[in-house]
């Protein structure tokens, strides 16, 4: 923020040095200028996004209902969330669900992309429609037809009847409920296959080339050019994807009814987090598992900068 | 450079230190404005807008809608504007709205949040306008009135009543070859009744097998029936639970034979068919649920022949009770309490309203509400008002207002219950569980 600030003054002020009085105006009309286009964002900043922050930050340490004053109880919500075994069981569903599918989707996106980045007719067709799941309405409308699919008599269970496999849909059953969810996941694939698909574009022909008249296979050329020349780009999806798999609530809200069921199978930690706030009106519990989650990104987040450095090559760089 | 953005800074702060301001005075004014009321004296000096809200689907928005136009035809300076939404969204904006003091001048109301509402003083006392006539409660049973008392405060008052029975559909009893239960049939003899069911292993034309019900024991409200049925109160007056561990453990394990058996409408299938039910989707002979759902049961199952017959009794005969429904109330913040009350006394006592919403929201609690609806012989409003009327003459009872934070140990019950179908707890880990979610809510 500060750099985009300072960056237009400093440079309105060395022309102008010769002429104090001129450089004196324009700075003050170009500060004020930026300030007007940068306060409609400020204002949402600091009072949809700062103030609330700080406000939870403060809740997470009271006991507070919405409907009263919160009173002050210090460590009390963090304690009870290491006692709390629903607290346990969404970590343990969201654990499952990040570790399972964001490789797997991640997997499927970079697959595509290789198949998308091939010559073939109707190319262009090929990719808008593998971008489309992660396109259309988010994902409620999608979270929905997920569901439609997997139900008692949908698709996939007249098929697997069809194969004699045991009847009655996935939604009902605790133990397939986590396999859907990831399968919708991956299946929505199309935003980091486009990154990919970008990243891939930007490999010189030449490289496999070379690689070809050195008799590589296409298993070589894909661990040694395209996976260490698409790492920067693998980094970041792999980022990324992570931070939204720890979010998840959209489709396990709608595939649970808003139940976080059958049997707490899909009661992830945005979903407990929401009903505890919301439906049992514990907000400063809320916002202690708010302010948690925070953290175990934030984690997560410098685990993965400080592992980028072993695995991530960006071109120029000497090591 | 520096002190600019100290200055930008301080603008926002500013800013938004004046929007705080002007929302909490806006709010101070809110409070007290209604004890000088013109109206009250001068009925029509001042002309007013309420805000009225329910939970419900287009069905009851069309009946509110009628129900408001006649209300303003004849309080010709009383404009009503409404809204509704379904009942967990409504809950939640309802929480928002408390914590803002901008709760509606009148609103739908269930016994579940009463305590919190009214420990917090959310909710206006209505007792000093059935005081002085405004509104009129002559045509109520006083027991039903008291289901809307709080610490002898009056926070709200239930339009109707509604009482647990069990809806049978006598073709697939006939299907399995089993009799339907005979009056007086108690918990055990419900339990055989779902063995024979199950023990017949008939399929429907889809290939499901057929059952007696779902685990009863899995619904929180049936668990307090069983207690008033012993002669328990399950809360005590300041609001705590009346009953142990090992009260819930007794109860889960009334079924464990029958779970262990197959002989219960499986858990994963229940599951897999929300919103229906094993009921409506003629899979099940009964279930125990509210009598006012008969419409919803009749409409899902396609069958005009579904019957609502009592609960099983308990040792000293069914002890049924009623439970106060979709009450009424105003937002302690309302500006005009005076005219809200008269909006809650058209809704309550009006007969064209009565006949407007039939038994759609339970049947009503005021006796000329109940006497307009126009129910044809058979018709699921004339079995819903027969029900009602017979277990009024064996029962006498009114269900215990729930405590603070009812809504979450009811949810958490209803979660266990399905991790015990499933298999994967307990009752006494259910027990356990459950209480220790109860020290959380209830306090």
């Amino acid at each position: 923020m500060t750099m985009t600030i300072s960056t237009p003054s400093r440079a309105a002020e060395q022309p102008a040095a010769a002429t104090p009085s001129r450089r004196k105006r324009t700075f003050g009309r170009d500060t004020r200028a930026g300030y007007a286009f940068l306060a409609p964002w400020l204002l949402g900043f600091f009072l949809l996004t700062a103030g609330p922050m700080v406000a939870s930050l403060y809740l997470a340490f009271t006991d507070y209902n919405l409907f009263g004053a919160p009173s002050f109880v210090g460590l009390d919500n963090f304690r009870r969330l290491l006692t709390d075994p629903d607290y346990l069981q969404a970590w343990k569903v969201t654990g499952t669900y990040v570790v399972l599918g964001t490789p797997v989707k991640l997997i499927a996106a970079l697959a595509v992309a290789m198949l998308l980045n091939t010559r073939f007719r109707g190319k262009g067709f090929y990719r808008s429609a593998f971008y489309l799941p992660s396109l259309v309405g988010a994902s409620v409308s999608i979270a929905i037809v997920w569901k439609a699919m997997f139900i008692d008599k949908g698709p996939v269970d007249t098929i697997q009847q069809f194969f004699g496999a045991p009847a009655g849909g996935w939604v009902g059953r605790p133990e397939m409920t986590m396999p859907m969810l990831i399968l919708l996941t991956v299946w929505q694939f199309g935003a980091p296959m486009v990154i990919f698909l970008a990243g891939l574009k930007q490999i010189p022909v030449q490289l496999y080339e070379a690689a070809a008249v050195d008799g590589a296979g296409p298993w070589r050329k894909f661990t040694r050019i395209t996976i260490p020349m698409l790492s920067p780009v693998l980094f970041f999806n792999l980022l990324l994807e992570t931070i939204h798999a720890f979010q998840i609530f959209n489709s396990a809200y709608i595939i649970s009814s808003g139940t976080g069921g059958p049997a707490r199978s899909t009661l992830f930690y945005t979903l407990y987090l929401y009903f505890r706030g919301f439906r049992d009106f514990q907000m400063g519990y809320a916002s202690a598992m708010a302010w948690v989650l925070v953290v175990v990104i934030g984690i997560v987040t410098v685990i993965f900068f400080r592992s980028s450095r072993l695995w991530v090559h960006y071109s120029g760089e000497s090591r | 450079m520096k002190r600019s953005l100290v200055g930008a800074v301080g603008m926002v702060a500013a800013a938004s230190m004046v929007l705080t301001a002007c929302s909490s005075g806006a709010n101070a004014g809110a409070g007290g404005a209604g004890a000088d009321d013109p109206n009250r004296e001068n009925p029509g000096a001042e002309p007013v807008t309420l805000v009225l809200n329910w939970w419900g689907n287009d069905d009851r928005a069309s009946r509110y809608a009628q129900a408001v136009d006649l209300f303003e035809k004849e309080y010709p300076w009383i404009t009503v504007t409404t809204g509704f939404s379904d009942f967990p969204s409504y809950w939640e904006a309802k929480a928002t709205e408390a914590a803002g003091k901008a709760l509606p001048d009148v609103f739908q109301f269930d016994s579940a949040y009463l305590r919190e509402y009214a420990q917090f003083g959310h909710v206006l006392d209505l007792k000093p306008l059935i005081d002085d006539g405004t509104i009129d409660l002559s045509g109520y049973d006083e027991k039903l009135v008291a289901g809307g008392q709080v610490d002898g405060k009056q926070v709200a008052i239930p339009t109707s009543t509604n009482t647990l029975a069990m809806v049978v559909n006598p073709d697939v009893a006939a299907a399995a070859g089993v009799d339907l239960p005979k009056d007086g049939y108690t918990w055990d003899d419900l339990n055989t009744f779902m063995e024979d069911v199950a023990g017949a292993d008939t399929k429907t034309a889809d290939g499901y097998k057929l059952y007696g019900s779902a685990d009863y024991t899995g619904t929180f409200w049936i668990f307090l029936q069983s207690l008033v049925q012993q002669g328990t109160q399950p809360f005590t007056d300041d609001g705590k639970l009346n009953f142990k561990e090992s009260d819930v453990v007794e109860w889960l394990k009334s079924t464990a034979d029958l779970r262990g058996g197959d002989a219960i409408y499986p858990a994963a299938r229940a599951a897999a068919v929300k919103p229906k039910t094993g009921l409506s989707m003629n899979e099940s002979v009964g279930e125990i649920t509210w009598d006012n759902f008969l419409a919803a049961y009749t409409a899902d199952s396609g069958k005009d022949n579904l019957k609502l017959i009592p609960i099983p009794s308990g040792p000293d005969g069914t002890g049924n009770f009623f439970r106060p429904s979709m009450h009424l109330a105003a937002g302690a913040n309302t500006e005009h309490p005076y005219e809200a009350g008269l909006l809650i006394n058209f809704l309550l006592t009006n007969p064209e309203v009565g006949k407007i919403f039939g038994t759609s929201k339970g049947v009503p609690g005021d006796k000329a509400q109940r006497d307009a609806i126009e129910a044809p012989a058979g018709s699921v409003d004339a079995q819903v008002i027969a029900f009602e009327d017979q277990i009024g003459t064996t029962e006498t009872t009114t269900a215990p207002i729930p405590v603070k934070g009812f809504g979450t140990i009811e949810a958490s019950w209803l979660t266990l219950s399905e991790e015990l179908g499933n298999g994967l707890t307990t009752p006494e880990d259910f027990a356990k569980r459950w209480f220790s979610e109860v020290q959380n809510a209830v306090g």
